[in-house]
Protein backbone atom coordinates (compact mmCIF):
# COMPACT_ATOMS: atom_id res chain seq x y z
CA UNK A 1 0.00 0.00 0.00
CA UNK A 2 1.67 3.28 -0.75
CA UNK A 3 2.09 5.81 2.14
CA UNK A 4 0.74 8.79 2.26
CA UNK A 5 3.03 11.82 2.72
CA UNK A 6 1.20 14.72 3.39
CA UNK A 7 -2.22 14.56 5.26
CA UNK A 8 -3.57 16.86 3.04
CA UNK A 9 -3.63 15.02 0.01
CA UNK A 10 -4.98 12.58 1.45
CA UNK A 11 -9.02 11.26 0.96
CA UNK A 12 -9.55 11.13 4.70
CA UNK A 13 -8.78 14.40 6.75
CA UNK A 14 -9.23 14.47 10.41
CA UNK A 15 -9.60 17.94 12.06
CA UNK A 16 -7.21 17.67 15.28
CA UNK A 17 -9.12 20.17 16.97
CA UNK A 18 -12.48 17.52 17.71
CA UNK A 19 -10.45 14.27 17.13
CA UNK A 20 -10.35 12.94 20.90
CA UNK A 21 -7.79 10.55 20.61
CA UNK A 22 -5.84 11.67 22.97
CA UNK A 23 -8.88 10.34 25.66
CA UNK A 24 -8.46 6.90 23.92
CA UNK A 25 -10.82 6.97 21.18
CA UNK A 26 -9.75 4.67 18.54
CA UNK A 27 -13.43 4.15 16.57
CA UNK A 28 -12.25 5.39 13.32
CA UNK A 29 -8.79 3.28 13.00
CA UNK A 30 -11.07 -0.09 14.15
CA UNK A 31 -13.98 0.40 11.79
CA UNK A 32 -11.45 0.97 8.49
CA UNK A 33 -12.00 -2.07 6.52
CA UNK A 34 -8.45 -1.20 4.79
CA UNK A 35 -6.69 -0.31 7.99
CA UNK A 36 -5.11 3.15 6.72
CA UNK A 37 -6.08 4.70 9.92
CA UNK A 38 -3.92 5.28 12.74
CA UNK A 39 -3.65 7.32 15.52
CA UNK A 40 -0.03 9.59 15.97
CA UNK A 41 1.60 12.17 18.42
CA UNK A 42 1.12 15.80 17.66
CA UNK A 43 4.11 18.21 18.17
CA UNK A 44 2.12 19.51 21.25
CA UNK A 45 1.61 16.16 22.74
CA UNK A 46 -1.58 15.91 21.84
CA UNK A 47 -2.95 12.66 19.56
CA UNK A 48 -4.90 12.47 16.87
CA UNK A 49 -5.73 10.00 14.16
CA UNK A 50 -4.50 10.16 10.36
CA UNK A 51 -4.49 8.28 7.41
CA UNK A 52 -1.17 6.60 7.48
CA UNK A 53 -1.69 4.67 3.79
CA UNK A 54 -3.06 6.43 0.83
CA UNK A 55 -5.85 3.68 0.03
CA UNK A 56 -9.21 4.54 0.39
CA UNK A 57 -12.33 2.86 -0.60
CA UNK A 58 -14.31 6.13 0.36
CA UNK A 59 -16.81 3.49 2.25
CA UNK A 60 -17.65 6.59 4.85
CA UNK A 61 -17.86 4.56 8.43
CA UNK A 62 -14.87 6.43 9.63
CA UNK A 63 -16.93 9.75 9.10
CA UNK A 64 -20.14 8.40 10.26
CA UNK A 65 -19.27 6.59 13.50
CA UNK A 66 -16.44 9.26 14.99
CA UNK A 67 -18.09 10.85 17.96
CA UNK A 68 -16.79 14.25 17.48
CA UNK A 69 -17.49 14.42 13.76
CA UNK A 70 -13.84 14.93 13.32
CA UNK A 71 -13.34 13.04 10.70
CA UNK A 72 -14.29 14.08 6.85
CA UNK A 73 -13.90 12.16 3.74
CA UNK A 74 -13.41 13.74 0.89
CA UNK A 75 -14.61 11.52 -2.38
CA UNK A 76 -13.38 12.68 -5.60
CA UNK A 77 -15.90 14.61 -8.45
CA UNK A 78 -16.18 11.25 -10.04
CA UNK A 79 -17.73 8.70 -7.21
CA UNK A 80 -20.07 11.36 -5.80
CA UNK B 1 -19.25 -15.18 42.54
CA UNK B 2 -15.76 -13.30 42.41
CA UNK B 3 -16.00 -12.86 38.55
CA UNK B 4 -19.58 -11.29 39.24
CA UNK B 5 -17.88 -8.48 41.80
CA UNK B 6 -15.17 -7.74 39.17
CA UNK B 7 -17.45 -6.87 36.53
CA UNK B 8 -19.18 -4.68 38.61
CA UNK B 9 -15.80 -2.65 39.60
CA UNK B 10 -14.72 -2.76 35.89
CA UNK B 11 -18.44 -1.04 34.94
CA UNK B 12 -18.86 1.68 37.79
CA UNK B 13 -14.17 2.17 36.79
CA UNK B 14 -15.87 3.07 33.47
CA UNK B 15 -18.19 5.06 34.83
CA UNK B 16 -16.55 7.26 36.49
CA UNK B 17 -15.23 8.71 32.92
CA UNK B 18 -18.75 10.26 32.74
CA UNK B 19 -17.57 12.50 35.11
CA UNK B 20 -14.40 13.75 33.34
CA UNK B 21 -14.29 17.84 32.63
CA UNK B 22 -13.89 17.14 29.46
CA UNK B 23 -16.59 16.66 26.62
CA UNK B 24 -14.54 14.12 24.90
CA UNK B 25 -13.48 12.37 28.19
CA UNK B 26 -17.03 11.79 28.86
CA UNK B 27 -17.72 10.57 25.04
CA UNK B 28 -15.32 7.73 25.62
CA UNK B 29 -16.48 6.61 28.84
CA UNK B 30 -19.91 5.92 27.11
CA UNK B 31 -18.03 4.03 24.43
CA UNK B 32 -16.42 2.29 26.41
CA UNK B 33 -19.48 1.50 28.72
CA UNK B 34 -21.20 0.59 25.32
CA UNK B 35 -18.64 -1.95 24.43
CA UNK B 36 -18.82 -3.64 27.67
CA UNK B 37 -22.33 -4.97 26.54
CA UNK B 38 -22.91 -5.41 30.36
CA UNK B 39 -26.79 -4.19 31.38
CA UNK B 40 -25.18 -2.90 34.33
CA UNK B 41 -24.24 -0.23 31.95
CA UNK B 42 -27.68 1.15 31.22
CA UNK B 43 -27.96 3.36 34.06
CA UNK B 44 -24.83 4.89 33.54
CA UNK B 45 -25.88 5.89 30.21
CA UNK B 46 -29.36 7.34 30.80
CA UNK B 47 -26.98 9.43 33.23
CA UNK B 48 -25.36 10.07 30.23
CA UNK B 49 -28.43 10.82 27.81
CA UNK B 50 -28.78 14.03 30.11
CA UNK B 51 -25.37 15.09 29.68
CA UNK B 52 -24.68 18.75 29.49
CA UNK B 53 -22.97 18.11 25.62
CA UNK B 54 -24.48 17.34 22.93
CA UNK B 55 -22.04 15.28 21.56
CA UNK B 56 -22.06 12.70 24.63
CA UNK B 57 -26.11 12.75 24.69
CA UNK B 58 -25.86 11.61 20.96
CA UNK B 59 -23.09 8.98 21.85
CA UNK B 60 -25.22 7.60 24.69
CA UNK B 61 -28.45 7.41 22.52
CA UNK B 62 -25.90 5.52 19.82
CA UNK B 63 -24.44 3.55 22.72
CA UNK B 64 -27.63 2.28 23.80
CA UNK B 65 -28.26 0.22 20.59
CA UNK B 66 -25.73 -2.29 22.39
CA UNK B 67 -28.80 -2.99 24.86
CA UNK B 68 -32.61 -3.71 25.48
CA UNK B 69 -34.72 -3.83 27.48
CA UNK B 70 -37.17 -0.96 29.14
CA UNK B 71 -34.58 0.52 31.17
CA UNK B 72 -32.94 1.31 27.42
CA UNK B 73 -36.37 2.12 26.67
CA UNK B 74 -37.35 4.62 29.00
CA UNK B 75 -33.84 6.28 28.54
CA UNK B 76 -34.29 6.39 24.79
CA UNK B 77 -37.61 7.56 24.83
CA UNK B 78 -36.06 10.43 27.73
CA UNK B 79 -34.06 11.93 24.33
CA UNK B 80 -36.17 11.98 22.25
CA UNK B 81 -37.25 15.21 24.05
CA UNK B 82 -33.99 16.65 23.24
CA UNK B 83 -33.25 20.06 22.31
CA UNK B 84 -30.91 18.56 19.90
CA UNK B 85 -31.88 16.77 16.46
CA UNK B 86 -29.07 15.10 16.38
CA UNK B 87 -29.64 13.36 19.22
CA UNK B 88 -33.64 13.02 18.92
CA UNK B 89 -32.25 10.87 15.49
CA UNK B 90 -30.03 8.80 16.82
CA UNK B 91 -32.25 8.09 20.14
CA UNK B 92 -35.17 7.42 17.00
CA UNK B 93 -32.54 5.46 15.49
CA UNK B 94 -31.62 3.35 18.51
CA UNK B 95 -35.46 2.54 19.70
CA UNK B 96 -35.65 0.69 16.49
CA UNK B 97 -33.18 -1.77 17.45
CA UNK B 98 -34.91 -2.67 20.14
CA UNK B 99 -36.51 -6.61 20.75
CA UNK B 100 -37.19 -7.00 23.95
CA UNK B 101 -40.93 -7.31 24.03
CA UNK B 102 -40.19 -6.03 27.85
CA UNK B 103 -39.11 -2.23 26.55
CA UNK B 104 -42.83 -1.60 25.60
CA UNK B 105 -43.37 -0.76 28.79
CA UNK B 106 -41.80 2.45 28.49
CA UNK B 107 -43.18 3.22 25.34
CA UNK B 108 -46.80 1.83 25.59
CA UNK B 109 -47.11 5.77 27.81
CA UNK B 110 -46.28 7.74 25.03
CA UNK B 111 -48.26 6.10 21.78
CA UNK B 112 -50.29 9.14 22.39
CA UNK B 113 -47.73 11.88 22.51
CA UNK B 114 -48.68 14.87 20.51
CA UNK B 115 -45.16 15.55 19.15
CA UNK B 116 -45.24 13.79 15.87
CA UNK B 117 -41.80 12.84 16.33
CA UNK B 118 -42.23 11.15 19.36
CA UNK B 119 -44.83 9.67 18.56
CA UNK B 120 -43.48 8.34 15.05
CA UNK B 121 -40.16 7.16 16.78
CA UNK B 122 -42.29 4.99 19.45
CA UNK B 123 -44.30 3.43 16.95
CA UNK B 124 -41.25 2.48 14.86
CA UNK B 125 -39.75 1.57 18.23
CA UNK B 126 -42.86 -0.32 19.64
CA UNK B 127 -43.55 -2.24 15.85
CA UNK B 128 -41.21 -5.65 16.49
CA UNK B 129 -42.15 -5.96 19.90
CA UNK B 130 -45.32 -7.23 19.23
CA UNK B 131 -47.17 -5.57 22.41
CA UNK B 132 -50.79 -6.41 21.70
CA UNK B 133 -51.47 -2.80 23.95
CA UNK B 134 -50.13 -1.09 21.31
CA UNK B 135 -53.20 -2.59 19.28
CA UNK B 136 -55.62 0.47 20.21
CA UNK B 137 -52.85 3.72 20.32
CA UNK B 138 -52.31 2.43 16.67
CA UNK B 139 -55.62 2.13 15.35
CA UNK B 140 -55.84 6.24 16.89
CA UNK B 141 -53.05 6.74 15.13
CA UNK B 142 -54.27 5.86 11.74
CA UNK B 143 -56.30 9.39 12.09
CA UNK B 144 -53.23 10.98 12.52
CA UNK B 145 -52.59 13.83 9.95
CA UNK B 146 -49.27 12.48 9.16
CA UNK B 147 -48.71 9.84 6.15
CA UNK B 148 -45.57 8.96 7.73
CA UNK B 149 -47.89 7.72 11.48
CA UNK B 150 -50.24 6.63 9.95
CA UNK B 151 -47.83 4.29 7.69
CA UNK B 152 -46.00 3.70 10.60
CA UNK B 153 -49.72 2.89 12.81
CA UNK B 154 -50.51 0.39 10.11
CA UNK B 155 -46.79 -1.43 10.43
CA UNK B 156 -47.47 -2.02 13.96
CA UNK B 157 -50.64 -3.51 13.37
CA UNK B 158 -49.48 -5.64 10.35
CA UNK B 159 -47.44 -6.88 13.07
CA UNK B 160 -49.44 -7.95 15.64
CA UNK B 161 -51.27 -10.03 12.93
CA UNK B 162 -55.03 -9.58 14.72
CA UNK B 163 -57.84 -10.28 12.98
CA UNK B 164 -60.13 -7.76 15.04
CA UNK B 165 -57.83 -5.27 13.04
CA UNK B 166 -58.80 -6.22 9.77
CA UNK B 167 -61.03 -3.23 9.17
CA UNK B 168 -58.63 -0.79 10.13
CA UNK B 169 -56.35 -2.11 8.08
CA UNK B 170 -59.16 -2.39 5.05
CA UNK B 171 -59.74 0.80 5.91
CA UNK B 172 -56.23 2.32 5.69
CA UNK B 173 -56.08 0.15 2.20
CA UNK B 174 -57.82 3.23 0.74
CA UNK B 175 -55.72 5.94 2.78
CA UNK B 176 -54.89 9.37 0.27
CA UNK B 177 -51.58 8.15 0.89
CA UNK B 178 -49.74 5.28 -1.28
CA UNK B 179 -47.03 4.68 1.22
CA UNK B 180 -50.17 3.92 3.58
CA UNK B 181 -52.05 2.34 1.35
CA UNK B 182 -49.02 0.30 -0.18
CA UNK B 183 -48.29 -0.90 3.95
CA UNK B 184 -51.56 -1.56 4.67
CA UNK B 185 -51.90 -3.94 1.26
CA UNK B 186 -48.71 -5.48 2.92
CA UNK B 187 -50.02 -5.87 5.98
CA UNK B 188 -53.26 -7.60 4.80
CA UNK B 189 -51.13 -10.84 3.34
CA UNK B 190 -52.11 -12.72 7.00
CA UNK B 191 -55.07 -12.17 6.63
CA UNK B 192 -56.85 -15.04 3.44
CA UNK B 193 -60.47 -14.04 3.89
CA UNK B 194 -61.89 -13.43 0.12
CA UNK B 195 -62.68 -9.50 1.77
CA UNK B 196 -59.05 -8.97 2.13
CA UNK B 197 -58.60 -10.65 -1.34
CA UNK B 198 -60.88 -8.43 -2.80
CA UNK B 199 -58.73 -5.40 -1.67
CA UNK B 200 -55.68 -6.74 -2.84
CA UNK B 201 -57.11 -7.61 -6.15
CA UNK B 202 -58.23 -3.56 -6.37
CA UNK B 203 -54.71 -2.80 -5.57
CA UNK B 204 -53.83 -4.27 -8.62
CA UNK B 205 -55.48 -0.70 -9.91
CA UNK B 206 -54.21 1.47 -7.57
CA UNK B 207 -52.96 4.56 -9.57
CA UNK B 208 -49.77 4.76 -7.57
CA UNK B 209 -46.88 2.05 -9.08
CA UNK B 210 -45.64 1.03 -5.70
CA UNK B 211 -49.36 0.19 -4.24
CA UNK B 212 -49.67 -1.91 -7.82
CA UNK B 213 -46.44 -3.74 -6.89
CA UNK B 214 -47.03 -4.61 -3.28
CA UNK B 215 -50.73 -5.68 -4.54
CA UNK B 216 -48.88 -7.96 -6.76
CA UNK B 217 -46.49 -9.32 -4.28
CA UNK B 218 -48.74 -9.84 -1.16
CA UNK B 219 -51.09 -12.00 -3.38
CA UNK B 220 -48.74 -14.54 -3.51
CA UNK B 221 -50.25 -15.23 -0.02
CA UNK B 222 -53.40 -15.91 -0.58
CA UNK B 223 -52.59 -18.96 -1.88
CA UNK B 224 -56.20 -18.55 -4.01
CA UNK B 225 -56.53 -19.11 -7.34
CA UNK B 226 -59.41 -16.45 -7.93
CA UNK B 227 -56.82 -13.49 -8.61
CA UNK B 228 -55.19 -15.24 -11.62
CA UNK B 229 -57.00 -13.43 -14.32
CA UNK B 230 -56.23 -9.77 -12.77
CA UNK B 231 -52.39 -11.08 -12.24
CA UNK B 232 -51.97 -11.84 -15.60
CA UNK B 233 -53.87 -8.50 -16.98
CA UNK B 234 -50.93 -7.11 -14.47
CA UNK B 235 -48.23 -8.44 -16.54
CA UNK B 236 -48.99 -5.92 -19.18
CA UNK B 237 -48.58 -3.26 -16.44
CA UNK B 238 -46.49 0.21 -17.67
CA UNK B 239 -43.96 -0.71 -14.48
CA UNK B 240 -41.62 -3.77 -14.78
CA UNK B 241 -41.33 -3.79 -10.96
CA UNK B 242 -44.78 -4.49 -11.10
CA UNK B 243 -44.69 -7.31 -13.85
CA UNK B 244 -41.75 -8.87 -11.90
CA UNK B 245 -43.97 -9.44 -8.45
CA UNK B 246 -47.29 -10.25 -10.69
CA UNK B 247 -44.60 -13.31 -12.75
CA UNK B 248 -43.08 -13.96 -9.58
CA UNK B 249 -46.69 -14.49 -7.58
CA UNK B 250 -47.90 -16.68 -10.53
CA UNK B 251 -44.96 -18.91 -10.42
CA UNK B 252 -45.48 -19.29 -6.59
CA UNK B 253 -49.30 -20.20 -6.67
CA UNK B 254 -48.44 -23.02 -9.91
CA UNK B 255 -50.78 -20.61 -12.26
CA UNK B 256 -49.91 -22.90 -14.70
CA UNK B 257 -52.81 -20.63 -17.04
CA UNK B 258 -50.15 -17.90 -17.16
CA UNK B 259 -47.30 -19.72 -18.25
CA UNK B 260 -47.98 -18.67 -22.30
CA UNK B 261 -48.26 -15.46 -20.68
CA UNK B 262 -45.77 -14.97 -19.19
CA UNK B 263 -42.88 -16.07 -21.83
CA UNK B 264 -42.97 -13.46 -24.08
CA UNK B 265 -41.70 -11.37 -21.23
CA UNK B 266 -38.91 -13.06 -21.41
CA UNK B 267 -37.67 -10.59 -24.19
CA UNK B 268 -37.64 -7.70 -22.49
CA UNK B 269 -34.90 -5.80 -21.63
CA UNK B 270 -34.76 -5.69 -17.76
CA UNK B 271 -32.62 -8.84 -16.78
CA UNK B 272 -34.18 -9.20 -13.11
CA UNK B 273 -37.30 -9.52 -14.95
CA UNK B 274 -36.10 -12.25 -16.80
CA UNK B 275 -34.61 -14.21 -14.14
CA UNK B 276 -38.10 -14.13 -12.52
CA UNK B 277 -39.69 -14.87 -15.72
CA UNK B 278 -37.17 -17.86 -16.14
CA UNK B 279 -38.00 -19.05 -12.56
CA UNK B 280 -41.26 -18.88 -12.72
CA UNK B 281 -41.71 -21.22 -15.71
CA UNK B 282 -39.91 -23.32 -14.14
CA UNK B 283 -42.21 -23.67 -11.50
CA UNK B 284 -45.23 -23.67 -13.90
CA UNK B 285 -43.22 -26.55 -15.41
CA UNK B 286 -45.39 -26.00 -18.91
CA UNK B 287 -43.73 -27.84 -21.70
CA UNK B 288 -44.68 -25.35 -24.05
CA UNK B 289 -43.03 -22.48 -22.52
CA UNK B 290 -39.72 -24.57 -23.41
CA UNK B 291 -39.34 -22.47 -26.92
CA UNK B 292 -39.32 -19.37 -24.79
CA UNK B 293 -36.47 -20.69 -22.42
CA UNK B 294 -34.54 -22.42 -25.24
CA UNK B 295 -33.76 -18.15 -26.43
CA UNK B 296 -32.00 -17.24 -23.51
CA UNK B 297 -29.92 -20.80 -22.45
CA UNK B 298 -26.97 -17.86 -23.69
CA UNK B 299 -28.45 -14.76 -21.74
CA UNK B 300 -25.82 -12.20 -20.95
CA UNK B 301 -26.98 -11.82 -17.40
CA UNK B 302 -25.64 -14.74 -15.79
CA UNK B 303 -28.37 -15.13 -12.85
CA UNK B 304 -30.96 -15.51 -15.78
CA UNK B 305 -28.61 -18.30 -17.64
CA UNK B 306 -28.72 -20.09 -14.28
CA UNK B 307 -32.51 -19.78 -13.81
CA UNK B 308 -33.37 -20.67 -17.88
CA UNK B 309 -31.41 -24.00 -16.95
CA UNK B 310 -32.80 -25.09 -13.86
CA UNK B 311 -36.36 -24.61 -15.25
CA UNK B 312 -35.58 -26.34 -18.35
CA UNK B 313 -34.05 -29.24 -16.34
CA UNK B 314 -37.68 -29.31 -14.63
CA UNK B 315 -39.02 -29.62 -17.73
CA UNK B 316 -36.95 -32.18 -19.13
CA UNK B 317 -37.93 -34.22 -15.66
CA UNK B 318 -41.78 -34.25 -16.24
Amino acid sequence: MPLAHAASTVPVVVNDDLCIADKGCTVCVEVCPLDVLRITDLLDGRKTAHMKYDECWYCMPCEADCPTGAVTVNIPYLLK
Amino acid sequence: MSQLFEEFDEISTLAEGLDDAEAGGRIMAVIELANSADPEAIPHLAKAIIDPDEGVRKQAALALTAFDGSATAAALVVALGDESQAVREAAALSLTELKDPEAGDALLPVLTDSNEFTLLACLAGITELRRPEAMAPAIAALAHTSPMVRCQAVSVIGWLQDSTAIPALRSAATDEHPTVRRTALAALGFNKSDHSEKILISGLDDKDWQVREAAAETLTKSGSHTCIADLINALNDEYWQVRLKAVRTLGRLGASESALHIGPLMSIDVPNLRKECAAALGELCVPASREFLELFKDDGDPDVRKNVRWALGKIDSL
